[in-house]
């Protein structure tokens, strides 16, 4: 179950509005490497993992990342704001508005909508954890490009702050990737899933 | 200062602590050190919970204080920055 707090992780003050940006920006929404994607592939991934540690792990990860998801629509939402139909049909965020107006739909940075395709949820324990790692490093990644794109110190300031947490998000993920790996029966050498053993 | 906005950062400040102090607990539940410090910053939130609720309305509507007016439809809402 989830209570909605009414507040931001991290406050979201921006006060040019830069629909270009905006279209660079909601690919931490709806991308690859989003938001989006980081909670649901948590959230998805805690019923098949065997450590009661990394259930909570996932849990309270996958609930900040909804926090975070929030946070990027709330950027793209303020560049967004009071634009003229020049500003709209200049700075290439027409095809985004012929659909959405200054709505907030997920899609990536080229317009393809959110995809579940761009996450997994295995139900191997050491998969998942691995797929994890990974999607935290490629999300600071996307954060890392996004900095070298921008110069708004206002958009940047909460950029930095989620590229932060990906690298937090990152080190906790290799923890429990090791409780699990140090865990493995001894007969398990190659790493093989922990969690489905067939019934006999 | 804006009483206000001095409270709901204390309290933004607080749940950092706390939800970055309980993902360091979910591997390392056991450390004495990061217990006490989430109990600190807990006891901090609770104090600033109460008095910005009691001020200023409600960051959960569990926060409800039988008030005539349902206080939760108001806004800004989080994501409606305007300068003040």
């Amino acid at each position: 179950m989830w209570v909605y707090e009414k507040k931001l992780q991290h406050p979201v003050k921006i006060t040019r509005t830069d629909p270009a940006m905006a279209k660079i920006i909601i690919t931490q929404l709806g991308g690859p490497d989003g938001e989006l994607g980081a909670s649901m592939r948590y959230l998805n991934q805690r019923y098949a993992m065997p450590n009661d540690k990394i259930k909570a792990a996932l849990t309270d990860i996958g609930t900040e990342e909804l926090g975070h998801m929030e946070m990027v629509s709330s950027i793209v939402h303020q560049l967004t704001r009071n634009l003229s139909m020049s500003e709209i049909e200049k700075s290439g965020f027409a095809p985004y508005f012929v659909d959405h107006t200054v709505g907030i739909y997920p899609v990536d940075a080229t317009g393809n909508p959110w995809t579940a395709s761009t996450i997994q949820s295995t139900g191997d324990p050491i998969a998942d954890l691995h797929e994890d790692m990974g999607a935290e490093q490629k999300a600071r990644k996307t954060y890392d490009n996004i900095l070298n794109l921008c110069d708004d110190p206002d958009v940047r300031d909460v950029i930095k702050f989620l590229r932060e947490r990906e690298i937090v998000h990152y080190q906790r993920f290799g923890e429990s990737l090791e409780h699990i790996l140090s865990g493995l029966d001894k007969k398990n050498y190659y790493a093989f899933n922990p969690a489905f053993i067939p019934r006999k | 200062m804006n009483d206000q906005k001095t409270l709901l950062s204390r309290i933004a400040t607080c749940d950092f602590v706390l939800h970055e102090t309980a993902l360091f607990l979910d591997t390392h539940p056991d450390c004495a050190e990061a217990l006490a410090f989430y109990k600190k910053h807990l006891e901090m939130r609770k104090k600033a919970e109460e008095e910005y609720t009691e001020r200023f309305g409600m960051l959960t509507h569990r926060d409800y204080n039988g008030q005539n007016t349902w206080q939760w439809t108001e806004g800004p809402w989080p994501w409606e920055y305007e300068e003040v």
